[in-house]
């Protein structure tokens, strides 16, 4: 019932738009209702993710604040910033006079800004993105909210046809088992990528396999990744960086690095969940198989 | 006595200061108008989020300001502390757990209960091992302390790691480990002050017998004190004390041990007056350092825990050092 009353206010919403200012409201990640009196026009955009896919929407001249370690699109770069490693400013956000945050539960934004801006009355939505259908789902729901529902609608639909694209173009080959490595620690543990994650789900959908389906910890050591005895290496980083790895002690008996399948792939296309992801997959998809040819 | 108006003016100043300092700093003026009903956006910000912070802050400090005198006056040793002894390590445990495993109460209830039983327990425990042991000297009871702590907090690291998923309660764990005071609703804001005026009044009744066991267990007895029972009883009004701390503003380091020495020099060291001096000690410590927290670094905000101990530790080096010296 609820459900059905959320759908009619938001087709109405949709109906409406642009022409009267009627109010919109959401279900965000935490399950919260988030309401909108009218498209905003002044948005804090916490995290690249948010932001790219708003500027994908076309809305980066409405974002009047970032954090520091958002660096694209160009016409974001040299807004207010409102947090950064440190975590998130409550004065600097309320500073903008923003009529809509949005927000990812990491590096405790979602912890730091909920409470303060639902006291102060200013609409917070968090969005979370644990598969790549979650991210086609968050500019819909940025589009809803920013009352641009149809060019959202646009803009999924073409995300979409490349996704369907790039799933006919490996259907019914066998995907190579693959490890990512996302990072490392200083204490010489590895971060991977692991299955739940929409990098995880990019890498399935590029027509690849994870060579670690189980675990639930990012942090494995170099021996769990020796065994793990993948067809392939990515890693998340500079050819430099890569080369430095590869070439550390034990790793060139490796099955993949003997086979000089080993490549640096790009972090802002998979490590961010936004609409550059879709170019990830594209290229995650050309290098595990090759063969096919390119569109 | 004129150190109580100092120490009193100090805390009107500390709190007026600290409520104007942020990233975007406010006047007095704006502090006015906003209390009186302004409507604005800046307005309500100071209203319902700075003020009530800063206000938590000062209770907070004062509350780690007692609960350092009491576990100084039991131990008759100027290095008690709540962290060192273990009971912010308990009641950080309790706290973890309250905030990440699944519990039929609801956490607002259940997390200062488990705080409380954490900090006693571990308290408790430390006594028990040092009595067990018969090394009931300071130096003993020291030693089981950091033992005691060192357990309790890589027990309370492993439930983080295991049982935090990383994108929200972990962040919640983390924040509240480093030490940072939750901005409370104004009834909270309410309990928390009747709660810091039910400790002030369950120490205070402590301090004429904290005086007698300062003269040591021998002379205490003497004196007609069952010393036991007394230092459980102690042991457990600390440990009230310093969940209630833990429990609004997490870990904040340091205070507790330097509160006390602090107000031992403006007072001296009779507990009834130093009780008072010390919490009035610990809110303008904790007040002006949440200040700093909030507007050092913009846009950032810097875990409290890490500025008491980083600002106040030269701080009370500096004192100790001219201390030493006259």
């Amino acid at each position: 019932m609820l459900r059905a009353l959320l759908g009619m206010t938001l087709a109405l919403g949709v109906a409406l738009q642009p022409a009267a200012a009627a109010p919109v409201t959401v279900r965000d990640a935490f399950d919260r209702s988030v309401t909108v009196p009218a498209p905003p026009r002044h948005i804090v955009a916490i995290f690249a993710s948010n932001v790219e896919m708003l500027a994908a929407l076309g809305l980066a001249e409405r974002i009047v604040g970032i954090e520091s370690f958002t660096r694209y699109p160009p016409e974001v770069l040299g807004k207010p910033l409102v947090g950064g490693r440190l975590g998130f400013s409550v004065d600097e956000v309320v500073a903008q006079r923003p009529d809509l945050v949005v927000v990812t539960p990491s590096r405790q934004a979602a912890n730091q800004l909920i409470d303060p801006m639902e006291r102060l009355g200013i609409p917070i939505v968090v969005l979370l993105q644990r598969n790549v259908e979650e991210i086609l789902a968050n500019i819909r729901l940025l589009a809803r909210l920013c009352g641009v529902a149809e060019r959202g609608e646009e803009l999924v639909d073409k995300l979409q046809a490349r996704l369907d694209r790039v799933e006919q173009r490996v259907a019914g080959l066998k995907p190579p088992s693959v490890v990512m490595i996302t990072g490392r620690l200083g204490n010489g543990l590895l971060l991977v990528t692991r299955p739940g994650t929409y990098t995880g789900d990019a890498i399935v959908r590029a027509g690849g396999r994870l060579a670690f389906d189980g675990g639930v910890i990012a942090q494995v050591s170099p021996e769990a990744v020796f065994n793990s005895d993948p067809d392939m290496l990515l890693f998340a980083g500079t050819e430099k960086d890569m080369k430095e790895l590869i070439g550390r002690p034990g790793w060139s008996d490796m099955r993949a690095v003997k086979e000089r399948r080993v490549y640096a792939v790009s972090r802002v296309e998979l490590l961010i969940p936004g609409p550059r992801t879709i170019d990830g997959i594209e290229h995650l998809a050309a290098i595990f198989h090759p063969a096919t040819p390119s569109q | 006595m004129r150190a109580w108006p100092l120490l009193v003016v100090a805390l009107a100043l500390s709190i007026l200061l600290a409520a104007c300092a942020g990233h975007d700093w406010a006047t007095p003026a704006d502090l006015l108008r906003a209390i009186a009903g302004a409507t604005d956006l800046r307005s309500r910000l100071l209203v319902e989020w700075r003020i009530p912070r800063v206000l938590a802050a000062s209770l907070v400090g004062a509350l780690l300001g007692l609960g350092g005198t009491v576990f100084q006056g039991v131990f008759r040793n100027p290095l008690a502390e709540p962290y060192l002894l273990g009971s912010a390590g308990g009641a950080a445990l309790g706290a973890t757990v309250a905030l990440l495993v699944p519990l039929a109460a609801p956490q607002s209830f259940i997390l200062p209960v488990l705080a409380f039983a954490g900090a006693w327990g571990a308290t408790m425990l430390v006594i028990g091992i040092s009595r067990v042991s018969g090394a009931v000297d300071a130096a003993g009871m020291l030693l089981a302390g950091v033992a005691v702590a060192a357990i309790l907090g890589a027990l309370r690291s492993f439930l983080m790691l295991a049982l935090s998923d990383e994108t929200v309660s972990l962040q919640i764990v983390l924040s509240w480990v480093l030490g940072g005071v939750q901005t409370p609703s104004w009834p909270v804001l309410g309990l928390l002050a009747v709660l810091f005026l039910a400790c002030l009044a369950l120490t205070m009744a402590l301090a004429g017998r904290l005086d007698v066991l300062g003269l040591g267990e021998a002379m205490a007895t003497a004196f007609g004190l069952n010393v036991n029972r007394f230092i459980a009883l102690a042991v457990l009004a600390g440990s009230v004390v310093v969940a209630a701390a833990v429990a609004f503003g997490g870990l904040v380091a340091f205070v507790g041990l330097a509160s006390p020495h602090i107000a031992r020099w403006l007072v001296g060291p009779l507990h009834r007056p130093l009780l008072p001096a010390s919490a009035l000690v610990g809110a303008i410590v904790v007040t002006l350092a949440d200040a700093i927290a909030r507007a050092a670094l913009p846009p950032a905000e810097i875990p409290l825990g890490l500025v008491t101990a980083v600002a106040g530790g030269p701080f009370f080096i500096l004192l100790l050092a001219r201390r030493l010296r006259t």
